[in-house]
């Protein structure tokens, strides 16, 4: 098994290395410098080796503290709770829900395709040696940040260590009952098309783990020792269970199907992607559009995208508006929590640009245009006249706006109504500055993203993302709104600023788009 | 009308891929375009289709007078076919109608266009991505039968036609010809020979025409392959 695991740690090494001089390769000016026989040079192949085991180090660590950060520590100053229980009781629902959500065996990774299908490696020695890899990760990962953000919300020390192996063990448990199942029903789950029932799972979690505290109910330490002790006597019989289990190769070969496996790696194409998003298409017999020319092209395009752009759009909108309910709710029977919200909302806008930017379609959208529509137009000169690409952008643009607007208002009235409710602000330009600066960040991402597809046109012919520069702007978009998340700046004045912003940036980038997109909007080669 | 090419080089880092072409090809005439895998019949038609950049050399029309190659002028087929899936046939040669329309001479109706193509009634208002890869191929045929382009590039277009549909494209071709310029690659000998008014061979990034003037089928056979033999 040690050696299928070196074997399999070698080759993910590999790709990783390749993937890692192949972005070298992507750089704008570099790439001219650079030739093909790139990936034999011995120098690089140690620098991107020494990078990539540098990611994997990395890697151990960083989710864990973004996700204790975010998901846990954040939102503890909004209880008036004891802050130890308060850890460990979310600490524990979310347990659940990750040990549900993300089992590392059933994901159907591409390293594992690679590895399992393609190269014919043993399935129960690669599943097994990597999987244990990634539960060793786990409490490696996780030991750091439980003892150090449970010290600081005092936590006493043997629960910050047994945090992580609680995390193992409910992993154990959730991968013994889907082999359990397999052995039953002889499907195979992956884990990255939950069912209804694990979804209803997890929202009753969320609902616990964020809902309780408010009402001072919570798993205290005691009751976290009887949960850890029967886990840890569940998760070691899994772990027997899950050992001399033997059918691996027969599991893997029904998740790791072509279309399962680039599911997950939206970003690389190929044709399976192609596949994945050729499944989007939804033909609606009895719609008839009486639009011609571009208009009829993109009015078919939306109409045969629902399940994408506007489905997707109502149900965000259904979500953020049952959030606002609830927060009404909680405005009006938690005085303590009335005064947090109100004085949130006069500080924490800039918050609200990851909230936009996690919320924007725009990004998915774009990559559906081009699998299914431009992948094959742009082949044709016709569509590549300044005529037809400009004529198209606008009804894309157009359509963009306003599928990401129905959020967007909801979230800027909501925010506004719920400043409001929680007892108002001195100036009232502090309204009208929430719900404008809300709408031009979607403005904004819409045009963002959209304009750079335009302009950076990332994919080639064979549907494969070739384009580096497009992926250091998404890159550089994420980590700027991210990095919003830990910025309290007051709301009027950071809000003027947004909104003036957004509609600089939308026009510059619009007039750049007008003069460039007919020259760069074309397929690579 | 001739398309004419003048010391046309397009190389990836160091590999050459086309040399120093210079080639007419004229109006009226089907060329078959042979070469060995990778021998840049591709690039080729990438380069005249200006999907990519040539690192040297021209190529324009020369007609009463010479001008540049425009984007109308050119029609490419490729052995993959590409049609935007998310429409069915219809509606995807009424919006190609509908943006091509000063162009199109005699502008027939839709149905007649795929009569014409023997697409039956049935799949007509099938959406693009429910087509099997011949009857995807025939649209982008179609398609560029309709615009009707003075130059047609067509990359390996027959090879997933079964042998009724590939004789009725055949025919298609040679009743079209005679108002273009139809530039066909191929690796199938007999489909050249059968179809093409000339020869051309690709090989190390050079055109070469191949005489098959008073020699027979096999003698011809022979010298296309010792051409593509050649080091």
């Amino acid at each position: 098994m040690i050696k299928t695991f070196i074997t399999s740690f070698k080759l993910k090494n590999t790709y990783r290395t390749n993937s890692i001089i192949y972005s070298i390769k992507q750089l704008p000016i570099i790439r001219k410098i650079l030739p093909n026989s790139l990936y034999k040079n011995n120098g690089l192949k140690i620098f991107a080796n020494i990078i990539s085991i540098l990611c994997e180090i990395i890697g151990i660590f960083i989710g864990k503290i973004i996700y204790i950060a975010a998901m846990i520590v954040s939102v503890l100053s909004l209880y008036n709770t004891n802050q130890a229980d308060t850890f460990i009781h979310i600490f524990t629902f979310l347990t659940l829900c990750g040990g549900v959500l993300n089992t590392y065996m059933l994901n159907p990774t591409k390293d594992k395709y690679y590895a399992i299908i393609l190269m014919n490696i043993n399935a129960r020695e690669y599943g097994l040696s990597n999987y244990y890899y990634q539960l060793l990760k786990l409490i490696i990962g996780f030991l750091p940040f439980t003892i150090l953000f449970g010290m600081t919300t005092g936590i006493p020390i043997w629960i910050q260590i047994i945090l992580s192996f609680f995390v193992v063990a409910v992993k154990l448990i959730v991968m013994n009952y889907s082999i359990y199942r397999f052995k039953k029903t002889k499907k195979a789950s992956n884990e990255n098309l939950p069912t209804k029932f694990v979804w209803g799972f997890v929202g009753v979690c969320l609902l616990l783990a964020y809902g309780l505290p408010a009402a001072n109910i919570m798993i205290n330490q005691t009751i976290f020792l009887f949960v850890f002790i029967i886990s840890m006597i569940l998760g070691i019989y899994s772990l027997i269970k899950i050992h001399i289990f033997k059918d691996y190769k027969k599991m893997y070969k029904q998740i790791l199907t072509e279309t399962n496996v680039y599911a997950v790696e939206k970003n690389s194409g190929t044709q399976a992607i192609k596949n994945v998003s050729l499944k989007q298409i939804e033909l609606d017999e009895n719609y008839v559009s009486n639009k011609s020319g571009f208009a009829y092209f993109h009015d078919l395009f939306v109409k045969r995208h629902k399940k994408i752009l506007t489905e997707a759009v109502k149900k965000q909108s259904v979500v953020i508006l049952v959030i606002f309910i609830i927060l009404a709710i909680g405005i009006n029977i938690n005085g303590e929590f009335k005064s947090k919200i109100n004085n949130m909302l006069t500080v924490f806008l800039p918050y609200f640009v990851f909230i936009m930017y996690c919320l924007n379609r725009s990004s998915s959208v774009t990559q559906a245009m081009f699998m299914n529509c431009d992948h094959s137009m742009l082949t044709y000169r016709i569509y590549r006249t300044p005529k037809v690409i400009l004529g198209i952008f606008k009804e894309r643009l157009r359509t963009l706006i306003i599928i990401n607007l129905l959020p967007a208002s909801i979230i800027g009235f909501g925010l506004a109504l719920m400043l409001y409710l929680s007892g108002g602000t001195d100036n009232t330009l502090n309204y009208a500055v929430l719900i404008a600066s809300i709408i031009a960040m979607s403005i904004f991402f819409s045009v963002h993203y959209l304009v750079m597809y335009y302009l950076l046109q990332p994919y080639n012919v064979n549907t494969e993302m070739k384009s580096s520069t497009y992926k250091a702007v998404q890159g550089i978009t994420y980590f700027v709104c991210w990095y919003m998340i830990q910025i309290q700046l007051p709301t009027l004045s950071f809000g003027i600023a947004t909104i003036c912003f957004c509609i600089a940036y939308s026009l510059i980038s619009l007039f750049i788009a007008y003069k460039y997109a007919p020259k760069t909007f074309k397929l690579r080669i | 009308m001739k398309l004419i090419i003048k010391n046309l080089n397009k190389k990836f880092d160091k590999k050459v891929v086309l040399k120093d072409i210079n080639f007419e090809f004229e109006k009226g005439k089907i060329y078959g375009l042979l070469g060995r895998n990778g021998a840049g019949k591709t690039t080729l038609f990438n380069c005249l289709n200006e999907d990519i950049e040539v690192d040297g050399g021209e190529f324009y029309i020369e007609d009463q007078k010479t001008r540049k190659v425009l984007p109308d002028d050119i029609g490419y087929v490729l052995s993959t076919p590409n049609v935007p899936e998310f429409l069915t046939g219809r509606e995807f040669l009424k919006f190609f109608i509908e943006i091509n329309k000063d162009k199109i001479k005699n502008e027939k109706t839709i149905d007649e266009y795929f009569d014409f193509m023997k697409i039956e009634k049935e799949d007509r208002d099938k959406l693009l991505k429910d087509y099997s890869h011949g009857m995807k191929n025939k649209m982008q045929m179609l398609v560029n039968f309709i615009a009707s382009p003075n130059i047609l590039l067509l990359d390996e277009p027959l090879t997933s036609f079964d042998v009724v549909v590939a004789e009725e494209m055949k025919q298609m071709l040679r009743e079209i010809k005679k108002n273009h310029i139809i530039i066909f690659s191929t690796h199938i000998m007999e489909l050249a020979l059968d179809l093409c008014d000339e020869i051309v061979i690709l090989n190390k990034g050079t055109l070469e025409e191949i005489d098959k003037n008073d020699i027979d089928n096999e003698h011809l056979k022979n010298k296309i392959i010792e051409a593509l033999k050649e080091e």
